[in-house]
């Protein structure tokens, strides 16, 4: 069984790390996981993705046809990968920033507006672990306490206290928020 | 505050940051390098651990400082390293030609991306390989290791030092931005055996710094150590000195290569997977063979028989197990980031006993599992 989840939107919106997150969590809870990069050469800006694949045997290939979720913060983003998503498959869109609903009928839109609620937490850039909270709810594979464990290790040093909280809240706003549209 | 050298345990690390351990490990306390992606996480990281170990982190004017630096470093008596992407790759030939001449241990990590030129700063290839045999001037022979993932991109590097210290050549690690860039599970061992230098016999009045060993390599003494030696790009005879004769040429440049060549079964590693039964054998290396493993099995379902030699070592190309594969199979499919590097080795090799086709790519991204099996099925058609 393989799970594959694409994070995309924004050079500056953190999905890079989002989705390092993610994988970091699943390598916690003993799967076998990767998470590949793709960005361009500009320092700021563009566009960013990531795959993250979360498997019960060795990953081969790091990248995926079908992903089983998707996150998109950005219109762009949406428009690039919706068509991509598996049948039954989950979309966390960032409803502050993109315009329109998902068009699939075959996909579970997850419609979360992560602006807005990080605005909400007082720190803006806890964008990426608000759309992370929706899409472990959406998954269903991972506990939100290992994917916060994981966000614990990935700050790292950096990670100081106040940080730790805000993003800790973060992820539990978007594992609340997305658990609206799910059954 | 020192810290640890060896980082044992479970990681969360990308090929990039395995290289840097893998080099700590293995005892590494010098490596100079410029700045570029896809091979920046290697120097950002040694940069930050280097000198935590009691090493040293020199960020250089350019590529070409940075493989002098390197080869100054180990006649130093350091392990040295550098790491690059293409475009640093050419702008160090010359100086890996120093180094294969003048004998000198070392590792170079060059993280291919899309090329020529700048290319595809932040996207894969595997344009680099013929410039890894070939892109210095001269006749020379060279080690060149392929890790399809971070765990081997640690293991090879550890593995990449023990060959440059047994060989005293430049080892080079030919990966590519996906292996590079790719965060996966990666286990550093308990202890790293650190791979001795071959040191002189004989008293300072007795040594001659190039004078080799029964296995054609010779103990090397390193500056400021009581012995006297001689440094030179030059053709050069036992002591170092310039010799400008055909005869000394032709002597130490088919040293160079015996060196290697009469002993490449100490360093050929491949995995054979699914080879036994094999009709169709791919061939490939990095992260494209780890692409490539997927399309077998897709294979299978359809009945054919494929397998797949994944080319560890990719220098000095494996003749031997290539040969010995061709005579086992109906057809040979070479998966590679190119228009056809390797591919012109396998098929030297073959020397047209069975089909070869390639599946290639320019590089960008890397291959889908349904065009490595579409390149199965066209072989399978062959006759």
């Amino acid at each position: 069984m393989e799970t594959g989840v694409i994070f995309a939107g924004f050079g500056g919106q953190g999905i890079l790390l989002a989705g390092k997150v993610l994988a970091r969590a699943g390598m916690d809870q003993g799967l076998e996981v990767t998470w590949l990069p793709s960005y361009g050469p500009e320092m700021r800006g563009g566009t960013a993705n990531c795959t993250v694949i979360l498997a019960d045997e060795p990953v081969g290939s790091p990248i995926v046809d079908a992903p089983r979720a998707l996150v998109a913060l950005n219109g762009p983003s949406l428009d690039r990968f919706e068509p991509k998503v598996a049948p039954g498959g989950a979309v966390v869109v960032n409803s502050s920033l993109v315009p329109r609903p998902v068009r699939r009928k075959d996909v579970r839109e997850i419609p979360v507006p992560v602006n807005d609620i990080a605005r909400e937490l007082g720190e803006p850039r806890t964008i990426n672990m608000v759309a992370l909270g929706a899409a472990v709810r959406a998954l269903g594979i991972l506990p939100l306490q290992a994917v916060i464990q994981a966000m614990v290790e990935e700050l790292g040093e950096r990670g100081r206290k106040r940080l730790v909280e805000v993003n800790r809240e973060a992820l539990a706003r978007g594992y609340a928020e997305a658990g609206r549209f799910l059954a | 505050m020192p810290g640890k050298a060896i980082l044992s345990g479970v990681h969360f690390m990308n090929g990039d940051e395995a290289i840097a351990e893998g080099a700590i490990a293995a005892g590494c306390r010098f490596f100079a390098a410029y700045p570029i992606t896809p091979q920046s996480e290697i120097a950002e990281r040694l940069a930050w651990r280097l000198p935590r170990v009691g090493g040293m982190f020199i960020q250089m004017e350019d590529e070409l400082g940075a493989m002098a630096a390197v080869v100054g470093a180990a006649w130093g008596g350091a392990k040295a390293m550098t790491a690059t992407s293409g475009p640093g790759f050419s702008l160090m030939m010359e100086n890996i030609g120093l180094a294969v001449m003048t004998e000198t241990p070392c590792v170079v990590v060059d993280v291919q991306r899309g090329a020529p030129s700048t290319g595809l700063p932040t996207a894969v290839g595997q344009g680099d390989m013929m410039q890894a045999r070939w892109g210095s001037h001269g006749h020379y022979e060279i080690i060149a290791l392929c890790p399809a993932s971070p765990q081997e991109a640690f293991d090879l590097t550890v593995r990449a030092f023990a060959l440059s210290e047994r060989f005293r050549v430049p080892v080079l690690i030919m990966t590519d931005e996906v292996v590079g860039h790719m965060y996966e599970r990666v286990e550093i061992p308990a202890e790293v055996p650190e791979a001795p230098r071959r040191r002189p016999q004989v008293p300072p009045d007795r040594f001659l710094p190039f004078e080799p060993d029964p296995d054609l390599v010779p103990p090397m003494a390193c500056a400021g150590e009581g012995y006297r030696i001689h440094v030179t790009g030059l053709t050069h005879d036992e002591r170092g000195y310039p010799d400008m004769s055909a005869e000394a040429h032709d002597r130490l440049v088919r040293r160079l290569c015996d060196k290697i060549l009469r002993f490449r079964d100490e360093f050929t590693v491949y995995e054979a997977v699914d080879l036994d039964d094999a009709e169709i054998a791919v061939v490939s290396y990095g992260i494209s063979a780890r692409v490539a493993h997927g399309a077998l099995a897709l294979a299978r379902e359809q009945g054919i028989k494929a397998g797949m030699l994944r080319l560890i070592t990719a220098w000095p190309f494996p003749d031997p197990v290539v040969r010995s594969l061709a005579d086992r199979v109906r057809g040979v499919v070479v998966v590679e980031l190119n228009l056809g590097q390797m591919s012109r080795e396998v098929e030297r090799v073959v020397r047209g006993k069975v089909p070869v086709i390639g599946v290639y790519h320019a590089g960008g991204r890397i291959h889908t599992p349904e065009e490595v099996l579409s390149g199965i099925e066209e072989v399978q058609r062959c006759r």
